[in-house]
């Protein structure tokens, strides 16, 4: 009978591997030529051939291949925050197609190289994400980028040697780079830890003094937020905080749920309070939840501020009606060419550019300029080398490029990222302010 | 007290109980499984969701009418009933009370992940009837959605008391409810009556899922766990098997859990409920209608 299998002296199937076919043709013709069936044999030649063409087709020699850095991703790639995921991948591999169409990257031997991605799935679960790394730490890549989730961040960065060098602590020696986690000040937990996330801090700073400005005649705010999620909890107390300097006074606060259902009492101790600005703090479920509240209970606002995750497109299509006028400060609007250009690499991978997004994209320019500078070998040898000469060229960077101009690194290894104010007008996202323009 | 404060009550009150519709609906399917198979299906508040995304799949395609989308959304929930009845159910060793109940789970996390993928995560506005009627009496006032939803609630409890107990098939569903093996003495096929009890429970579930949607404006995946737990609740508050119990029990957590958000605030409101549901446990574990002994 004709059986297909690897040669038995080639253990692996690696580059450069040979398949050998071995048809055991006697057998086969005893019982072809007994029941007549010469169709088959003809057939099962093809099919031989066909396994053998394709065998040299998918083992190219090795000497051909070109050396391959390799870096990972991680994010949610499922559940409910799956679409931080499947944007920040797009992001990348829109970024890498881009780098890699261009020549790639100079190794520290001279020699170019492609950046080749794989990205992984922690399910916005920080058990998940700490396993997944320590699995992208035993693979050959150099770096990882991610998380999406600062749950997730915030435990992962634990896990990883907190400073360089101290042969005390044990802790993982991998560089990580985060693009979607947006809690403030957390990559200060270890010197393996990066971020390219925009600082909440001075962009809610900045709208607060634009909005003392803009609508003198505001007095009060009151604030909404969603307390069982990391980032709108963290980045609530950013609002008030910044809202009481900029004069405004806080006349109360309502709590939900990420995923609660109701929200009338709530909304009707918001009503009461008539405060002239409302501040949302939740991401785009609980924020149409709220916002189709308001329109029902007849709250409205002099101004509605949002969180920068809610600048997305689902919180237009889950309620782009009620959200018309939100003003919220975000890291990202397709308002420079090489925006505008990023927007549609990552649409055509499958993905939409927003703040979260675009720091992805971002990065895997900053990670080719570091591979670059610090003369990374890509090699399977060289691998432990290469993760510290990524880390310590990250921590080395003061400025990079971004998307709407110079970023800055901070010693802490954070992101001081240029930003702008958009608003929902005709359920999109319209430019209404750029600080410093 | 002021008088804010008691209007205030009132009003948390009365949001609660007509949301509480959903719930008495969710608890009906819970306890009539039960009540008809002695066994959990854990998957279905995930599948009624899931019926009401379904039920989104025409307005891709036409402009519906909000009510076409509802009732669309109970005939998808009969059809993803029986699918799970089939699946979880009909070939799973029924000796094994843990395997139909794992099973279960499976389809809870299967339906929920379809759901994520199908939408990427991003919550789906759902249609509404009324939604721009409010009723005003002074500071008092009243969803015309969430009234239209109590009544189709109601109504849909009501025509499900009327099939039980006034056709031959709902006498058929009571009777292996109450002795299966008597029942199939009689000439009753005991798998189409579980399979018929799937698509009769979906059909509500579907409805549920799309008075939720409505009642929220938006569908997204975060409503199936919180809506499991809640189902199980006024299960086990109604009284396991009794649908009677089921629908008091639903109105009794949608009141009160309001209530105690009013009076303790949302991070509390789930410990009161919980607290609640202990309360029963302990002071009376049939639920607040035990159904009457069968004879085994």
């Amino acid at each position: 009978m004709l059986k297909v299998s690897l040669s038995d002296d080639i253990p692996a199937l690696e580059p450069g591997a040979k398949f050998r076919i071995i048809a055991d043709f006697a057998a086969y013709d005893a019982v072809a030529d007994r029941e007549g069936n010469v169709m088959i044999k003809k057939s099962l030649t093809i099919i031989a051939a066909l396994g053998a063409f394709a065998g040299a087709v998918v083992a190219v020699p090795a000497e051909a291949q070109e050396r391959a850095v390799k870096i990972a991703g991680f994010g949610a790639k499922s559940g409910v925050v799956r679409v931080f995921g499947i944007n920040s991948e797009a992001a990348l591999k829109a970024a890498l197609e881009q780098i890699n169409n261009a020549g790639g990257v100079t190794l520290g031997d001279g020699t170019k190289g492609k950046i080749a991605l794989e990205y992984y799935d922690d399910r916005c679960n920080a058990e998940e994400g700490i396993s997944v790394v320590r699995r992208i730490a035993s693979t050959e890549a150099i770096i990882a980028v991610g998380p999406t989730c600062s749950n997730v961040a915030e435990s992962l960065f634990g896990i990883l040697q907190k400073k360089v060098g101290d042969s005390s602590d044990s802790g993982l020696q991998f560089p990580i780079i985060a693009d979607v986690a947006a809690k403030g000040g957390l990559a200060k937990i270890s010197e393996w830890a990066f971020r390219n996330v925009p600082s909440e801090f001075e962009m809610y700073k900045s709208l607060f003094a634009w909005v003392k400005t803009q609508y003198p005649d505001v007095k009060t705010i009151y604030g909404g937020v969603e307390k069982d999620f990391a980032h709108s909890n963290a980045t609530f107390g950013v609002i008030k905080a910044q809202a009481e300097a900029g004069g405004l006074q806080l006349l109360g606060q309502g709590e939900w749920l990420l995923n609660d259902t109701t929200f009338s009492t709530q909304v009707r101790e918001m009503k009461r309070a008539n405060a002239d600005v409302v501040a949302i703090s939740a991401h785009p479920f609980t924020t149409c939840g709220v916002l189709k509240e308001m329109q029902r209970q007849g709250v409205k606002p002099k101004l509605l501020i949002g969180l920068t995750s809610s600048s997305s497109i689902e919180t237009l299509q889950g309620c782009g009606v009620q959200a018309e006028g939100i003003v919220i400060p975000t890291s990202f609007a397709p308002v420079t060419p090489e925006a505008a250009k990023a927007a549609e690499q990552v649409a055509k991978f499958g993905g939409s550019a927003d703040l979260h997004s675009a720091a992805a994209y971002e990065i895997g320019f900053i990670l080719k300029t570091v591979i670059e500078s610090q003369k990374v070998m890509g090699k399977p040898d060289t691998v432990a080398a290469d993760r510290e000469k990524m880390r310590a060229g990250l921590a080395a960077l003061k400025e990079t490029d971004g998307l709407l101009g110079k970023v800055g690194r901070t010693a802490d290894r954070e992101a001081i990222k240029p930003f702008l104010f958009v608003h929902a007008k005709d359920s999109t996202w319209k430019v209404l302010h750029r600080p410093g323009s | 007290m002021s008088y804010l404060d008691v209007i205030d009550t009132l009003q948390s009150i009365a949001d609660g109980v007509l949301f509480g519709a959903t719930y008495s609906l969710l608890g009906i399917g819970f306890t009539l499984v039960f009540g008809v198979m002695h066994k959990i299906n854990l998957s279905y508040a995930a599948a009624s969701i899931g019926a009401a995304y379904a039920s989104l799949i025409v307005l891709s395609v036409v402009k519906a009418p909000a009510i076409f989308i509802f009732m669309l959304a109970g005939l998808s929930g009969g059809i993803i009933g029986f699918v799970i009845y089939v699946v979880c159910f009909r070939f799973i060793p029924q000796a094994n009370p843990l395997a139909t109940l794992m099973s279960t789970v499976g389809a809870l996390l299967l339906i929920d992940e379809i759901i994520v993928h199908a939408t990427v995560g991003i919550p789906v506005p759902y249609p509404a009837l009324f939604s721009d009627v409010i009723v005003n009496a002074g500071s008092f006032t009243l969803r015309g959605d969430l009234m239209f939803m109590f009544a189709l609630g109601c109504l849909s409890m009501l025509l499900l008391l009327v099939l039980l107990y006034r056709t031959k098939l709902g006498i058929a569903t009571r009777a292996v409810a109450q002795q299966s093996v008597a029942a199939q003495l009689c000439g009753i096929s005991i798998p189409r009556i579980n399979g018929l009890t799937f698509v009769i429970t979906g059909v509500v579930g579907g409805i549920a899922g799309a008075m939720i949607g409505a009642a929220i404006g938006v569908l997204s995946p975060l409503l199936s766990l919180p809506l499991t737990t809640k189902g199980l609740i006024v299960t086990v508050i109604g009284g396991l098997g009794s649908i009677p119990g089921a629908i008091i029990a639903g109105l009794l957590v949608g009141g009160f859990e309001n209530l105690f958000q009013y009076f303790r605030g949302v991070t509390e409101r789930d410990l009161y409920v919980m607290l609640l549901l202990f309360v029963f446990l302990v002071f009376r574990p049939g639920g607040i209608f035990s159904p009457a002994a069968g004879r085994d």
